[in-house]
């Protein structure tokens, strides 16, 4: 078995609990264990929420989340790993922004960097248009800058918390059940 | 009519595990009273994706307001609103704390470290300060039995300024661990496998560690130490203890012979006042709540004859350390890098001998290091740049993080940092709140100081890079996704916050002395006025070391025990 791997069978945790299982009172713990094991193992990490696929957006307006989303998508762009727009990502801002009632400095200040993006032509634009305004805007002496950072800043959280983002791009590892931890027998990290 | 117990205790964490546990196994009827919920790891805490919660972690926007930690494990944390404190003008101090059944015991990060005989006469060495009334020989046995039982993974390395202890098979090295510990040799610097309460094999009835990370939000299996994996479990089963929570100790009771008679406590929903009574009572809640029923429960504190009770407030210094990337690591295979207590452990290589001795500052620090997947990017909200070559960068650089961290860094003792109650704020239950006085000194600062230094050196023979092109936060953000309220905290090349906040440390305010006008506890914690209060808990230190407290905080429990079981049997 690959030690690290993240598809433990349900055999290797009725061995390991077998094992365990001999020592005295253990039997108790064990079975509320491999229940825990079998429930949360995760053979393969759980779907994508379906809210998110269903969301329609309740924050912004049409044209604003329209802008939002293409903004998005030409920051975390699909290539050969899935981006923004598999994940879902200006859907996840909108939705988290219209659950924001408690921190209106929050949504005001969102509602400020769509209108700068209007003001700066980028809902009209098309796509070769969006492209050079958001390259304009990445760039530090920008005036718009800050809110280019601040939508790639949530940008980001959005997507590497999504599935698309920590399993089928950074093909995280956690969140699993693994029977040893996967030492380092690489020679050349032995030295400097 | 009371109802009388043979001893009452206060608190069920590290501390309030063990008195329960040592008391009841020595047949004693012990009540443990518990002022927040039976919040039940086995139960509510599972492997969940960031994806699977609606708000991937971090709550509603300004729900992490009312609350420390996370969506993953607020239940396990206070409520902010129903429990606040107040500071000085003077304090930043952040006080962390959890309300629950077992208390900050299910999301510690199980760092077992033995102080050293060194920092138990601190004050012989350099002249500052109180030495502690107990030597580490007194201190070893309780060290043994405590990590006998609760099992620590870790190396044997003979260093005389970190002590070896009985442990289990130590945690195996990541690849950033390994280049550090590389590093480390390279310097001259002697380092190991960091020690912790994490089960690596089966122990006492407990599995060991599945390697899933995430274990600040309590251990589902219990593989890490937690009272309700481990002390609590076994004390229950001598039938001699009754547990009950949502159950808010108001304060001690004395009687006209001036010993405690019992406690009044406060049920958490009803607000009904109810009192119980018993032959001994301990305090073993967190440091800075033992101390606050001390001060509730006389007018001026109970066992306060030394005039110390609330003075001396310690907590190591922290808030520094490096961050950024391996290129050995970068562009490598995802690995399981953080399903476990992450680190390698560089001991204290200061101020300890003749030959560490400096002459800038007194103490030391122990320095921390590990690197590798996380399971959120921190860095990729700041990396420069967009678009596929941004992402790729990202998924490269995500398995190469790095970071050394100050683990604990000594600070001194000082009169002047205390708390007393604050005479107009109260809490939901109508309670006088805790006032923090906080500040640091020149030492502290210099010693941090010479930390950042060394652990810039540790970090470039290491061949790390920070991050390029660091983009400011901007000012005033706002609380959301991304804020420090509601959001994941913001990366930084080095983190050079200001180190007067604290680090969960805290410790001192009703310090243990051999004379009695000098400190309120004796070397058993026993209150020097009152023979049948105990105190157990971070209260007792008067110097911090540069240790993690909590193993010796338990071994201090243990000890404490052992005299009262004994006092109680009419043999002491």
């Amino acid at each position: 078995m690959d030690a690290f791997a993240r598809n433990a069978t349900r055999r290797d945790f009725v061995q390991i609990a077998a094992r365990a299982a001999a020592l005295p009172a253990a039997a108790e713990f064990f079975a509320a264990w491999l229940k825990a094991a079998q429930d949360h193992s995760h053979p393969q990490p759980p779907p994508a929420a379906d809210f998110l696929r269903d969301y329609k957006p309740r924050f912004f307006d049409d044209a604003d989340f329209s802008a939002l989303e293409a903004f998005t998508e030409i920051l975390i762009p699909t290539d050969e790993t899935p981006g923004a727009r598999e994940a879902h990502c200006a859907h996840y801002i909108d939705f988290v922004l219209a659950s924001a009632d408690d921190v209106p400095s929050m949504q005001k200040e969102w509602h400020g960097a769509l209108a700068t993006l209007k003001e700066l032509g980028f809902h009209s634009a098309d796509a070769s248009g969006r492209a050079a305004l958001v390259e304009k805007m990445s760039l530090r002496n920008d005036k718009a800058f800050p809110v280019f950072r601040l939508i790639k800043k949530q940008n980001a959280f959005a997507f590497y918390t999504s599935r698309a983002g920590l399993i089928e791009n950074l093909d995280y590892r956690g969140d699993s059940f693994n029977e040893v931890f996967p030492a380092c027998t690489h020679p050349e990290h032995h030295q400097i | 009519m009371a109802k009388t117990f043979d001893a009452i205790v206060i608190g069920s964490g590290a501390c309030g595990g063990w008195a329960a546990l040592e008391l009841s196994k020595a047949g004693m009827k012990v009540l443990l009273l518990e002022a927040g919920s039976d919040v039940n790891p086995f139960r509510q805490f599972r492997h969940i994706y960031p994806y699977q919660l609606e708000y991937r972690g971090f709550g509603k926007p300004g729900f992490l307001r009312r609350y420390s930690g996370t969506e993953r494990n607020y239940r396990i944390m206070l409520d902010k609103t129903e429990n606040p404190y107040t500071t000085s003008p003077e304090t930043s101090y952040r006080w962390e704390r959890s309300r629950c059944l077992g208390g900050r015991t299910l999301h510690w990060a199980r760092a077992s470290d033995r102080m050293a005989d060194y920092e138990f006469k601190a004050a012989s060495r350099d002249g500052y300060g109180m030495d502690w009334a107990v030597t580490y020989d007194d201190m070893r046995p309780y060290y043994d039995r405590v990590e006998r039982f609760i099992g620590v993974s870790g190396a044997m390395e003979g260093l005389p300024q970190f002590p070896d202890g009985v442990f289990l098979p130590p945690m195996a090295l990541n690849c950033a661990e390994s280049i550090f510990t590389a590093a480390s040799k390279s310097l001259g610097w002697p380092s190991t496998q960091r020690r912790l309460a994490q089960l690596t094999q089966m122990h006492e009835n407990r599995p060991p560690c599945h390697y899933c990370g995430n274990c600040v939000n309590g251990c589902d299996v219990g593989a890490m130490f937690s009272s309700v994996s481990s002390t609590l479990p076994v004390a229950l089963r001598t039938g001699n203890l009754e547990v009950r929570t949502d159950s808010i100790a108001a304060h001690v009771r004395v009687n006209s012979e001036h010993r405690a008679q019992g406690v009044t406590y406060i049920e958490r929903f009803s607000k009904n006042p109810v009192d119980v009574d018993a032959k001994y009572v301990i305090l073993a809640g967190s440091t800075l709540e033992n101390t606050r029923l001390l001060l509730l429960s006389a007018n001026g504190g109970l066992a306060n004859s030394s005039g110390t009770l609330g003075q001396y407030m310690i907590d190591q210094v922290s808030a520094a350390g490096v961050t950024g990337f391996l290129p050995k690591l970068k562009g490598g295979p995802s690995r399981l890098d953080d399903g476990k207590s992450s680190g390698i452990t560089i001991p204290n290589r200061l101020n300890f001998d003749k030959q560490s001795a400096r002459k800038d500052f007194i103490r030391g620090y122990v320095m921390n290091a590990t690197g590798g997947q996380t399971e959120y990017p921190l860095f990729a909200g700041d990396l420069p740049g967009y678009g596929s070559s941004w992402k790729k960068e990202v998924r490269s650089r995500y398995v190469a993080q790095a970071r050394v961290w100050i683990a604990g860094g000594e600070m001194l003792a000082r009169k002047e940092n205390y708390v007393e109650l604050d005479p107009e704020v109260k809490d939901h239950w109508g309670i006088p709140v805790l006032k923090i006085h906080f500040t640091h000194c020149d030492n502290d600062r210099k010693l941090i100081a010479h930390f950042q230094e060394e652990a810039r050196e540790l970090f470039q023979r290491a061949g790390g890079e920070p991050m390029p092109g660091m983009e400011p936060e901007p000012a005033g953000f706002p609380g959301g996704v991304g804020a420090p309220d509601s959001g994941p905290p913001t990366s930084r090349t080095e983190k050079r916050r200001d180190p007067i906040g604290g680090s969960v440390h805290e410790v001192g305010t009703a310090r243990m002395s051999s004379d009695p006008k000098q400190g309120v506890l004796n070397s058993f914690c026993q209150t020097h006025d009152v023979p049948n209060l105990y105190v157990f808990g971070g209260n007792a230190f008067p110097s911090t070391g540069d240790k993690h407290p909590t193993l010796t905080m338990m071994a201090l429990t243990v000890r404490g025990c052992d005299h009262l079981v004994a006092r109680a049997k009419g043999v002491a």
